[in-house]
């Protein structure tokens, strides 16, 4: 009797709430299939920090509130001439991944799935979730999900100016579904969400370092290669930051593995052999992006330029290039 | 026709606004990102469109910056027409007691 009364609350949420289970899938899913193996019955990270939104600015809020979560230091304040767009008051999904970027932090899509938003809480990491409160027309709103108890189908957010809001599973998958299940956390480098999978991950630090915290990015590739130490793109990446904080000596250890590993890869080549050449070892790095060239393919143009700054470089150390040649 | 040139020259500085800094990043290395190409111009559309939402020039560079080439990619022409979060405190209060009351009347009474 005991272990029948969670689900039939769920079932009944869900009933009362929608008329009908399959416009909330999910929440009728994890009521049927109890909870999810591995996960704590009831999870609520009350150490996250709550900041109560101003008018309309529930993007600042509900980002200052993650970021401060991972460590960053900030408050929604410093956050609304990064994300809050005034003509439109409110913040666009792209800009809450991207400014958390800025502070250093990896900021990663979860799938659509209402599960893996319940194992990033029970893994320690607040969950901003995008819900659509509008009945005529849009009223889009950013809450973090902090907590959640599977007994009695309720999760607990920080939302607006409610610190402790508990909102019932099916009554925030109603609300959520209808942004295609957009959810993000935002973790600092040096930890991997309970959730990644191995590409997504991969792209969220490929924007972490293309958006400029290069040092961030650097310690981001290494946990990621922790873990996935076959990951050629994530060595080249660690190369890459490493080459950008002009640690030409670590670049080229990484890019060596690598080419031991995958010798037919021309990203390898062409990047170990400029790195080569800015170490001034021109002709080992000739020798190389050679190798690059003979294969060609769609980095040809790319390789082509390289190619010339190493036979530059060679012939204005005197000569080189015709002794090369 | 000299407001032609006017226009065409802001757009030009912008575009070299933008992109300077990330040019500068890793000449001859070839990245991890590199799965879509972005016309310069999609950067500068977006931070243009940034900017006639309230947003001063400096902080939309910035903005842009921050962003992947597909994120670029899926904003640009679209900010008007894509969600921002935005709903304002009354309304969330007024939905949560709505959630509040049906739970209340069905599970604890």
């Amino acid at each position: 009797m005991v272990d029948l009364v969670p689900p039939l609350r769920i079932i009944l949420s869900v009933a009362v709430l929608s008329g009908c289970a399959s416009l909330v899938p999910q929440t009728a899913e994890l009521a049927r299939n109890g909870l999810p193996p591995g996960l704590p019955a009831s999870v609520e990270l009350k150490q996250t920090p709550f900041f109560p939104q101003l008018e309309y600015q529930c993007g600042p809020a509900a980002l200052a509130t993650v970021l401060a979560s991972a460590g960053a230091k900030t408050t929604p304040d410093d956050l609304v001439p990064q994300v809050y767009l005034p003509e439109r008051k409110g913040s666009l999904q792209v800009e809450m991944l991207a400014a958390a970027r800025r502070h250093g932090m990896v900021s990663y899509q979860l799938a659509p799935r209402f599960e893996d938003v319940l194992r990033e809480i029970a893994a320690g990491t607040p969950v901003i979730v995008l819900q659509n409160l509008g009945w005529f027309s849009a009223g889009w709103h950013y809450a973090v999900a902090v907590g959640y108890d599977y007994d009695s189908g309720t999760l607990v957010l920080r939302s607006g100016t409610l610190e402790r809001d508990v909102l019932p599973f099916a009554a925030h998958e109603a609300l959520w579904k209808r942004s295609g299940y957009w959810a993000m956390v935002a973790v600092p480098p040096d930890r991997i969400p309970a959730t990644a999978e191995e590409k997504s991950w991969l792209s969220a630090l490929a924007a972490l370092e293309r958006a400029g915290d290069k040092r961030a990015a650097r310690v981001a590739y290494r946990t990621f290669l922790d873990r996935w130490p076959d990951n050629l793109n994530a060595r080249i990446g660690l190369a890459n930051t490493h080459y950008a904080l002009r640690e030409l000596g670590d670049a080229e250890a990484v890019l060596r593995d690598a080419a031991r590993d995958h010798p037919d890869s021309v990203v390898v080549l062409n990047n170990l052999a400029q790195t080569l050449s800015d170490l001034g070892r021109g002709e080992e790095a000739l020798a190389l992006i050679e190798r690059a060239r003979a294969a060609g393919g769609p980095f040809s143009a790319v390789i082509e330029k390289t190619y010339a700054t190493i036979v530059e470089r060679l012939g204005r150390e005197g000569g080189g290039v015709d002794r090369l040649k | 026709m000299k407001s032609v040139w006017a226009r065409m020259l802001c757009r030009l500085l912008m575009v070299l606004m933008v992109w300077s800094p990330m040019q500068l990043a890793q000449a001859g290395l070839i990245g991890t990102d590199r799965s879509v190409v972005v016309e310069f111009l999609d950067r500068a559309e977006v931070a243009r469109e940034l900017q006639s939402l309230g947003v001063d020039l400096a902080a939309a560079k910035d903005r842009v910056a921050a962003m992947t080439d597909q994120e670029v990619q899926e904003i640009a022409g679209r900010i008007q027409a894509v969600p921002a979060g935005a709903s304002d405190a009354a309304t969330i209060i007024i939905i949560l007691l709505i959630a509040a009351a049906v739970w209340w009347i069905w599970f604890r009474r």
